[in-house]
């Protein structure tokens, strides 16, 4: 009864999303009063329609309902609660809810917090959104819907949530990821309302730029997290692997990285209008095709199947129709909402267009990359190839040093003009100071200095001392001065903490696969590492064969386990690794085959300042977060 | 011009659609194999039943043939099984098995239940003359012409509605 | 006394040859041992660029997979054969076809996707200092 209760609300939620969708514009296009509504009653309603929906559906994971298709394919009577609270987006029909309730967060959010007072406008934006919420609410019950159930007798069970999602980041990480994916759903929808009214270019920009910065911030964080989950779930210690659905994340959040720069231009400048009207479209519409690809399954290597032709073609549909629509519009309408201005080469104006491009072309390489095996095997009729992490880090390489020699000097620019460029010098030597301490540190901390790691590691030197001015210090008081900038001045340098973890744990690191029987050691970098014993545990859903492994070194003895775990209802095997996080570096060992009685396979590795990647991309997302809130509070 | 550079972000677009909705027709999962019109490698294991024995490629001598891949830890073996029996009842062509990483005793019991629609097995435990066809899984199975030469390569069980599509029309030649 | 002292010595010699010669699983605890460092790092290095062709997504570093482990072996034996990384990439191409490896060849059908990128920067970058030179 309660499943068929979220079934008839997400109905409910799909009827006024066409009404939300349909009567404001019709009130602008006839200019009839009549036919306008109370957004923000409106809004609330459908935001609180979507949840009950979403709580239901949690509900029914939580009481163990397996008479709902959904919860009996992804969950099962042994699985810790939380994990069947997460399970409600394990799987397509629960995710879409979870997608569309995020969408509707936002746009709440900008209802209710927007300075822009323009009515149509914002019925405008109003509209469009639930346009798009109720494509994705159609799509939802006429092919994925998450209430189904298998009447009249129920399975007694389930078939349990998938493994390697049982785990505490993935209560996180798709939410985070979610967010951020539909909070491009505002730009766009502003972008498209501006193109209807010609909007002067400082107003909308003005409206855009802190939900751009905000989505920014989730999908950062989310794919943080994902990266970080990968790290210890998967087993082989890798942390970016190139893999489609981490493009179809990373596309969008370069596209919204490049688009709140472009919007800083137009709202300070008033320039770069229409060009930052096609990137909210362009932005969102990867966010779409990312999020769908990955859905549709034609992405996926040659041995899945497709998830289901027909639902991905629902989805082409979806995105065809928005981006084809907004598309035309740009295409015929006759925009000139831009302020008169020049600007120089020697411009912030233009090393924001430089970024701009640098970006976008970058995500449009890498979602080339990503489809490219589809593409070649149709234009050589069958034959196959792979495109992955070598291709990917090669092209990146030289993006990286354009875009991170920008953002060294980009807090020095200024608008139109910039006086000299002196600073240059300054922050050649503020880098190479930086560059010889920290070389200075890993070569005390690692014995090693790796000639392949110097440029990346010089790289975020320069972006560290051209964010953090310190020769600044000398003139005014340095800490307003930062504080003005604490936004950029976070995102900046956590993108060179970043990138030092980058450089450095593809140089230092070290692996090796390792066949050990109990009561063996091995030397391995500063490490003894012995293999303990292994004994049979028990969780709440599996079985495992846990290794006691410790490693010692100079200063400490520490023990840790990896599993080879057994799902009991799906048979399903698993290898949780073992890692010790020491202050510089991570210690990390996997188990791998059982090869006779006792005796096991390990891959055991040292990941020197692999998480400062990770704090890397924390700061950005903090300093995305803090741009966005003081974007929405500034009048 | 500029009305033409304001149309190409719409051209672009729509040519991504179409060329994704082309994609999504493609039903194919396998990888295809690199090895057509290549002759079959050589090698040298013993036969499944008889360790004194070793096999090499001339003992693949009825042509033509197929060469299938199997395993007692191979669920979809068993489900192709009944139709390999039954190719070797109306006997369409002899069928020589490739015993791919295997518990031998395993599999000699599995024949004597189940029947043997093989010639012979070649028993391939390290799984190297799999590697020289590119196999990477069980079931697999390759058509070798009269002249020795591989032809087509199917991934996945094999029943009549792929015998039909995908090996009849070589048997005609 | 020396009689028993060589009947002692000739025993222990014999029990530890019988023991030695029970059938024992034996290994080196390295899986894969090499003779430099030059054969580690490109037998390490190999794993990561060669695909796993069973696995929905992943190199054979990441992967356990019977065939992954049979490649991986593959790949040991031809390191310390001394072969280069072109010989051993072409070993398995020639087997599993450029599936197998996750850096795509440069050929004319791949030029797109390797000078696209390039080809775009200075198309863009080119008409950008065009339309500016027509402005000013």
């Amino acid at each position: 009864m309660i499943p068929e209760l979220g079934h008839i609300i997400l109905n409910a939620y799909l009827v006024l999303c066409l009404v939300g969708g349909i009567l404001p514009l019709a009130a602008i296009f006839f200019n009839n009063a009549a036919l306008e509504m109370p957004i923000k009653r409106v809004t609330t309603l459908l935001f609180s329609l979507i949840t009950f929906s979403f709580l239901i559906l949690i509900y029914s994971f939580l009481v163990d309902d397996f008479s709902v298709a959904y919860v009996a394919q992804n969950s099962n009577i042994n699985l810790p609660f939380y994990f069947k609270f997460a399970a409600t987006w394990g799987a397509h029909e629960g995710s879409l809810i979870l997608w569309i309730l995020a969408m509707n967060a936002w746009l709440i959010g900008f209802i209710f917090l927007t300075k822009c007072k323009n009515t149509y406008f914002l019925n405008t934006v109003f509209s469009i959104s639930c346009q798009v919420m109720f494509a994705f609410t159609l799509f939802t019950l006429l092919t994925s819907n998450p209430f189904e159930r298998i009447l009249p007798i129920p399975p007694l069970n389930g078939a349990d949530l998938n493994p390697s999602l049982q785990d505490i980041a993935f209560t996180i990480h798709p939410p985070l990821l979610y967010f951020g994916y539909s909070g491009l759903l505002i730009p766009f929808a502003i972008a498209v309302a501006a193109m209807l009214f010609n909007t002067d270019t400082k107003e909308w920009a003005s409206y855009s730029r802190p939900w751009t910065l905000l989505s920014c911030s989730f999908l950062t964080l989310g794919i943080a997290l994902g990266s970080w989950w990968a790290y210890y779930e998967l087993g082989w210690g890798g942390w970016w692997f190139w893999d489609p659905v981490e493009n179809a994340a990373f596309v969008p959040w370069l596209l919204s990285v490049a688009l709140f720069h472009s919007l800083i231009t137009s709202q300070s400048k008033g320039v770069f209008g229409k060009w930052s009207i096609l990137l909210s479209i362009l932005a969102f519409s990867t966010s779409l095709l990312g999020t769908f690809l990955v859905r549709s399954g034609i992405l996926t290597s040659v041995h899945a199947f497709a998830l289901d032709p027909e639902r991905g073609l629902f989805i082409l549909g979806i995105l065809g129709f928005f981006i084809v629509g907004s598309l035309i519009i740009y295409s015929i309408k006759d925009l000139n909402q831009d302020h008169a201005g020049t600007y120089e080469l020697n411009s912030k104006e233009f090393g924001f267009l430089l970024n701009n491009l640098l970006l976008v072309i970058l995500a449009i390489s890498i979602l080339f990359g990503t489809i490219f095996p589809l593409i070649y095997e149709a234009i050589t009729d069958g034959k196959q190839i792979s495109v992955g992490a070598p291709y990917f880090e090669i092209i990146l390489f030289p993006f990286a040093l354009a875009l991170g020699f920008l953002q060294g000097i980009a807090l020095y620019l200024s608008w139109g003009s910039s006086s000299s460029f002196s600073f240059i010098q300054r922050v050649f030597l503020e880098s190479i100071s930086v560059f010889v301490l920290i070389l200075l540190i890993l070569y005390i901390l690692f014995d090693n200095l790796y000639l392949t790691s110097f440029i990346t590691i010089f790289l975020a030197c320069w972006i560290a001392a051209g964010t953090l001015q310190v020769s600044k210090k000398r003139n005014i008081n340095y800490w307003s001065f930062l504080k003005k900038r604490l936004a950029v001045t976070f995102a900046h340098v956590g993108m060179a903490i970043l990138v030092l973890g980058v450089g450095v744990v593809s140089s230092y690191s070290l692996e090796k696969e390792l066949i050990l029987a109990p009561g063996d050691s091995f030397e391995f970098g500063d490490q003894i590492v012995s293999f303990e014993s292994v004994e049979d545990s028990l969780g709440p859903n599996y079985f495992s064969k846990s290794a006691n492994i410790s490693f010692k070194d100079n200063q400490d003895d520490t023990n840790v386990i990896t599993e080879k775990r057994t799902y009991v209802p799906s048979g399903q095997l698993t290898t949780e690794a073992g890692i010790i996080m020491e202050p510089f570096q991570d210690l990390y060992i996997s188990m791998g085959d059982n090869l006779e009685a006792d005796i096991w396979s390990f891959k055991v590795q040292i990941k020197p300042f692999i998480r400062w990647i990770w704090l890397g991309a924390l700061l950005i997302a903090i300093g995305s977060m803090l741009a966005g809130i003081k974007q929405i509070r500034r009048a | 011009m500029k009305k033409l550079l304001d149309t190409l972000p719409l051209v672009i677009f729509v040519t991504l659609i179409i060329v994704l909705f082309s994609f999504l027709s493609n039903e194919d999962n396998q990888l295809e194999t690199v090895l057509i019109d290549e002759s079959f490698p050589e090698f040298s294991l013993t036969s499944l039943t008889d360790t004194t024995k070793i096999l090499a490629k001339s003992d693949i001598s009825e042509l033509p043939a197929l060469i299938n891949v199997w395993a007692t830890w191979c669920i979809a073996c068993k489900v192709e099984h009944p139709f390999l029996m039954k190719l070797k009842e109306e006997s369409i062509l002899p069928i020589y098995g490739l015993n791919y990483k295997d518990n031998r005793n395993k599999a000699i019991a599995l024949l004597k239940a189940d029947g043997d629609p093989f010639e012979f097995s070649i028993f391939d435990f390290e799984g190297r003359l799999a590697i020289d066809l590119g196999v990477y899984g069980a079931p697999e199975t390759f058509f070798i012409d009269k002249s020795g030469v591989i032809r087509v390569r199917h991934v996945g069980v094999i029943d009549d509605k792929v015998w039909k599509e995908k090996f009849a029309k070589y048997l005609d030649e | 006394m020396n009689k028993i002292l060589i009947i002692s010595f000739i025993c222990s010699i014999s029990f530890g040859i019988l023991s030695g010669a029970e059938q024992k699983f034996t290994f080196d605890k390295e899986a894969y041992s090499f003779d430099n460092i030059v054969q580690e790092e490109l037998f390490y290095s190999l794993l990561v660029e060669l695909r796993c062709p069973k696995c929905q997504s992943s190199n054979l570093s990441g992967s356990n997979s019977p065939i992954s482990n049979d490649l991986k072996r593959e790949v040991y034996e031809l390191v310390i054969k001394e072969k280069s990384a072109e010989e051993i990439k072409a070993y398995l191409v020639e087997r599993y076809g450029n599936f197998i490896i996750y850096n795509p060849p440069i050929e004319p059908a791949t030029y797109i996707l390797w000078f696209g990128p390039f080809l775009l920067i200075i198309l863009s970058l080119g008409s950008i200092i065009l339309y500016r030179r027509k402005q000013a």
